[in-house]
């Protein structure tokens, strides 16, 4: 279903019920007036050159001979939306991501129309954090140049595992030798600071291999390392590998001790543990992700992309062709908006996955007194899942490993 | 007037409500436009599960051709016919329905499947028309059907009823095939009623309902006398007295009538009566200034042969499940209720239904009709238990069982099952039945391949997968049908469960002492099953008397985090976790232990 999201319409009282789809601007109380603030910007970019199996990203393979050039289409599009936007409100962020998809599929041409573009509209004025993501085998010398000068400052690139095997059993196509080779282009094009993306508890690991990936990982010295435990999505080959047998999952208690093992290293090694699976060197965590954790309000462009703006979220369809055959604002899907009693439950899922977890005074500001949540919570501080610091409410070592059983007591 | 009163009656699925459909619609009582699949199913439940539930009553006129020298012509004189037929339902749990019906009749429909033959069902219908004294008309359905085989059919009712395999008619209820031979045979081979108008009133309650508007819908036969709008009515059984405001007939609409009923008729009478309750089924009515002396002979009320406790589960509220039960009980008296409360699962209802399929049916209308959520406790049977003292006392819930000192015996309820199989499966059948301890009875040959079984078995030990079972063996062919014997004592003692350290006592079951160990071990196993990990461990173990029989532990959630949570995952990621609190919330919270539906029902399982 399509409806215009009015950006500027969505102020932070807004209370619309979810199923609400459409916003008709004559019975909307809020016009103009507290226009919101968006923190961080975040365009989608759906191209890959293979699907990875275990992927649930809106992404699409384009034959490399066909007749249709979406790859340029879509960046005319992509940029006329920013247009839209940027007309629409004061867009300037602090954060902008460039994530897909393969960002660095797209060719440098189509990469110079929408950097200038990002410019132009003035969205990079404010922008302190520039990440793009990259496939280590199209990371170039030439696209990282052109990246560094528009001022892109961070690159996160998909390494997932050095050891062929599992990459072989994520049907992830790279040679893993390309990734220590993108590490390097990035630094040379003056991209200093850099995170990978890997992944554990793949089918066949043990606590060898995953040692052998994290040294792997750790002699390229990233600034920030993204380690996520492999998760089965539906509608995804692997999972349906897994259903039908042809895979053995890594069992829960090797799970569990391999996450142990991260934990414990990775800090040894430097890295701040600050969300379930990401660490970062002394400032360097990532900005733009933090404003997903936080509640910020953020934008999402391009097809799939979703966005979070006063307690209404939604996203852009996940149709290339109908975001082409769109103007101005793209079909959107899922737009809600929460009532408050949830929407607390909803910022608790999102604060307690960060480290440092909920501030006192957050809870003191959203958690009635009569909250059922408070009962929750003090059960858990006294099974040792929660504790409290002198400023926050947050997970204990043990309360990690099973935060999501955790949480959906406090949703 | 003509009047045929008569019911069909058949085993389950044998076409009962298809053949009343094409009697609707040959005699006109419906048009073709109005026809519907079942027509007199009118509930939702039975038109989703294909299957009647409750005895529908209906009049239709048939006008019977005259037939002159043999010629019968459309158009020609005809002489009419009342017939006032009653459609039954053929499940086992429903026999006391068909037993009513046939209270109201003089004849019946036996109606067999041409390709499934005589069954269960079959046999335990057409006796009891035949001890209520009904002339039997054996029809023998699905003709149209490939594999039919009516003579071979023709042959085991001969056999098995001692009806002659002439008579039957044969028919296909689905293409209309025979059925004005059936029509014919109804007015020709059937009594009309004999009553006299002229003495005083006597009329059988043989059914009732609730409607929304009228409230109490009286189904009666009038035996004996007159009866008309504006009479002052006697109940005889309950003594109270009722104005009759409203007299009719199911046409199968409620149709009122303005002249007066006379012996022989079937009708219904509206009278202001507020609950289902305030009426007996099997009682006598008749007129207040001018009563008969004795009440026509009653028939034997609905036993509840099995119950369970109902909780409020999920958002519902003890009130809300209350208003639900009541209300359920307007429509359907044959189940009982009693507040109950439970340690672990608080206040709710001990509730007594004819059979499983019953109780599945009440809770699925309680949730439904009621939107209510229920949780729902393992099935059990009366106990009669002898105490120390002379005193002995009746109990339908485990947990009730008084101190083993206090104990003489306990007794439990014995049926007599009949079982129709190929002979080929006889053996596992007899060893199913010993390993239930079951008494062989008798054998007795059907046909060629086919045989009557016949066992006493505890009512407890078929009550919940023994038909399940019964069909695997037999590849589907074989049918049961149980009537209730009497009490027997046996070597029966309660065993308690206890979950995190916490008796639960609506897990306690009553299980025979040679089997304890066995079924506690399994039913552990099964518990572990059902109950999800928790953030803790959690001891399951099973006593009897304090002294722990079985144990099993249910380890806690080792690793349970989302990796990855970003801005496109957020609602979904919140959505999944909501739903697995929402799937929660229709468990039942044991001290910190989330319990699910299953895990009551689990403490049924016999085998592993
Ligand atoms: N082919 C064929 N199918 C029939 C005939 N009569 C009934 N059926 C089918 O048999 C199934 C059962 O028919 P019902 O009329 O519901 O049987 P019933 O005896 O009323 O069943 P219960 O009330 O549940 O005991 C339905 O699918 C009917 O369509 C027939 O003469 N021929
Ligand atoms: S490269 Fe990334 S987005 Fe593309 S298929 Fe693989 S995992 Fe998915
Ligand atoms: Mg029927």
């Amino acid at each position: 279903m399509t409806h215009v999201i009015p950006l500027d319409q969505l102020a932070p009282d807004a209370t619309r019920p979810a199923s609400d789809s459409s916003v008709s601007q004559a019975t909307d109380p809020l016009t103009t007036h507290s226009p919101a603030t968006i923190a961080a910007l975040y365009a989608h970019i759906p191209f890959c050159f293979h699907k990875c199996h275990y992927c649930d990203f809106y992404s699409l393979v384009e034959p490399a001979n066909s007749p249709h050039d979406r790859q340029k289409q879509f960046t005319h599009r992509l940029t006329s939306e920013l247009h839209w936007r940027a007309a629409q409100t004061d867009l300037r962020p602090r954060t902008l991501f460039i994530g897909g998809g393969t960002p660095t599929l797209l060719r440098p041409p189509l990469w110079e129309s929408l950097l200038d573009t990002l410019h132009q509209t003035r969205i990079t004025q404010n922008v302190q954090e520039f990440t793009v993501e990259a496939n280590p085998e199209t990371v170039t010398p030439n696209l990282m140049t052109l990246l560094a000068t528009a001022g892109v400052n961070r690159v996160s690139i998909g390494a997932q595992s050095f050891d062929p095997h599992l990459l072989h059993a994520l049907e992830r196509w790279h040679d893993p030798a390309n990734v220590a080779h993108a590490v390097h282009t990035v630094r040379t094009a003056g991209i200093s600071n850099i995170n990978l993306d890997l992944i554990f508890a793949i089918p066949g690991q043990t606590l060898d291999t995953l040692h052998a990936d994290l040294h792997a990982a750790l002699a390229l010295e990233p600034d920030h390392i993204s380690f996520y435990n492999l998760t089965y999505e539906p509608n995804t080959p692997m999972t349906a590998r897994l259903k039908n047998g042809a895979i053995t999952p890594v069992p829960e208690h090797l799970e569990q001790q391999m996450y142990e093992y991260l934990l414990d290293e990775l800090e040894a090694a430097g890295y701040e543990h600050y969300e379930v699976s990401n660490w970062a060197k002394p400032s360097r965590r990532c900005k733009h992700n933090l404003s997903y954790w936080t509640n910020d309000n953020w934008l999402g462009v391009g097809p799939a992309a979703a966005s979070h703006v006063n307690g209404h979220r939604w996203k852009n369809a996940p149709h290339l062709g109908r975001y082409l055959a769109s103007q101005d604002q793209p079909p959107t899907a899922d737009h809600e908006h929460l009532p408050t009693a949830r929407s607390v439950g909803e910022q608790l899922m999102l604060r307690l996955r960060l480290i440092d977890g909920v501030p006192h005074t957050w809870l003191d500001d959203h958690l009635p007194h009569d909250d059922p949540r408070h009962g929750a919570i003090t059960r858990f501080t006294s099974a040792e899942l929660l504790e409290r610091t002198d400023t926050h409410l947050r997970l204990t070592r043990r309360g990690l490993f099973v935060a999501d059983a955790l949480i959906q007591e406090l949703l | 007037m003509n009047i045929r009163n008569f019911c069909i009656v058949a085993h389950i699925d044998h076409g009962k409500s298809t053949l009343a459909d094409r009697m609707l619609q040959l005699t006109g009582a419906i048009s073709d436009r109005e026809m519907r699949a079942q027509l007199l199913d009118g509930m939702d439940l039975e038109r989703e599960r294909g299957i009647t539930i409750k005895a529908s009553a209906v009049s239709v006129t048939y006008k019977r051709p005259l037939a002159q020298a043999g010629e019968k012509k459309k158009g020609g004189a005809t002489e009419e016919y009342l017939f006032n037929l009653i459609d039954t339902p053929g499940h086992v749990d429903f026999h006391y329905e068909v037993s009513r019906a046939l209270a109201a009749c003089e004849g019946a429909l036996l109606v067999v499947d041409a390709t499934q033959g005589v069954q269960a069902q079959t046999v335990a219908n057409a006796y009891l028309a035949v001890e209520t004294g009904l002339e039997l008309i054996p029809v023998i359905n699905k003709v149209d059907l490939p594999s039919a085989r009516p003579e071979d059919v023709a042959m085991e009712i001969e056999q098995v009823l001692g009806l002659p395999a002439e008579d039957c008619i044969y028919c296909s209820a689905k293409t209309g095939k025979g059925i004005e031979e059936l029509l014919e045979a109804i007015c020709d081979r059937l009594p009309g009623p004999s009553g006299d108008p002229t003495v005083k009133t006597q009329a059988m309650i043989f059914d009732s309902k609730y409607d929304d508007y009228r409230g109490v819908v009286v189904y009666f036969r009038l035996f004996n006398g007159m009866l008309a709008v504006g009479n002052k009515v006697r109940m005889m059984g309950t003594g109270r007295t009722y104005v009759a405001t409203e007299l009719g007939k199911f046409t199968p609409k409620m149709t009122p009538t303005k002249q007066p009923f006379s012996a022989g008729e079937v009708g219904y009478l509206v009278a202001s009566i507020k609950t289902l309750d305030d009426v007996n089924i099997g009682d006598t009515i008749t007129l207040d200034l001018d009563p008969a002396d004795e009440p026509l002979p009653g028939y034997q009320q609905p036993q509840q042969m099995v119950f369970c406790d109902f909780y409020p589960a999920g958002d519902t509220q003890f009130d809300e499940l209350r208003d639900a039960i009541d209300r359920l009980h307007l429509n359907d008296a044959s189940f009982t209720y009693a507040p109950q409360s439970s340690d672990a699962l608080g206040f709710g209802f001990r509730c007594g239904f004819l059979g499983m399929l019953h109780m599945e049916i009440v809770q699925e209308r309680i949730e439904r009709e009621g939107r209510t959520q229920v949780i729902q406790t393992a099935p059990t049977v009366t106990y009669e238990v002898a105490m120390t003292g002379g005193r002995t006392m009746q109990i339908t819930n485990p947990a009730d069982l008084p101190d083993v000192s206090n104990i003489v015996e306990v007794r439990e309820p014995i049926v007599s099952v009949e079982i129709i199989t190929q002979t080929e499966s006889i053996g596992d059948l007899m060893k199913l039945c010993e390993s239930r301890r079951g008494i062989y009875k008798k054998q007795q040959y059907l046909s060629d391949n086919r045989q009557i079984l016949e066992y006493e078995l505890p009512l407890a030990e078929i009550i919940y997968d023994f038909y399940d079972k019964l069909k695997s063996i037999t590849r589907g062919y074989g049918t049961m049908d149980y009537t209730f014997k009497g009490f027997r004592a046996d070597n029966l003692v309660k065993m308690d469960i206890l979950v995190n350290g916490q008796k639960v006592d609506a897990l306690s079951v009553i299980v025979h002492r040679a089997k304890a160990e066995h079924r506690g071990r399994t039913l552990l196993v099964r518990l572990k099953k059902e109950i999800d990990r928790h953030l803790f461990e959690i001891p399951l173990q099973a006593a009897i008397g304090g002294k722990i029989i079985a144990r099993e532990t249910i380890k806690s959630v080792g690793k349970n985090v989302t990796a990855k949570c970003y801005g496109g995952d957020v609602s979904r990621k919140r959505k999944l976790l909501e739903k697995q609190k929402e799937g929660k919330k229709r468990m039942k919270r044991v001290g910190t232990v989330d319990i699910p539906q299953e895990a009551f029902m689990a403490v049924l399982s016999v085998e592993e």
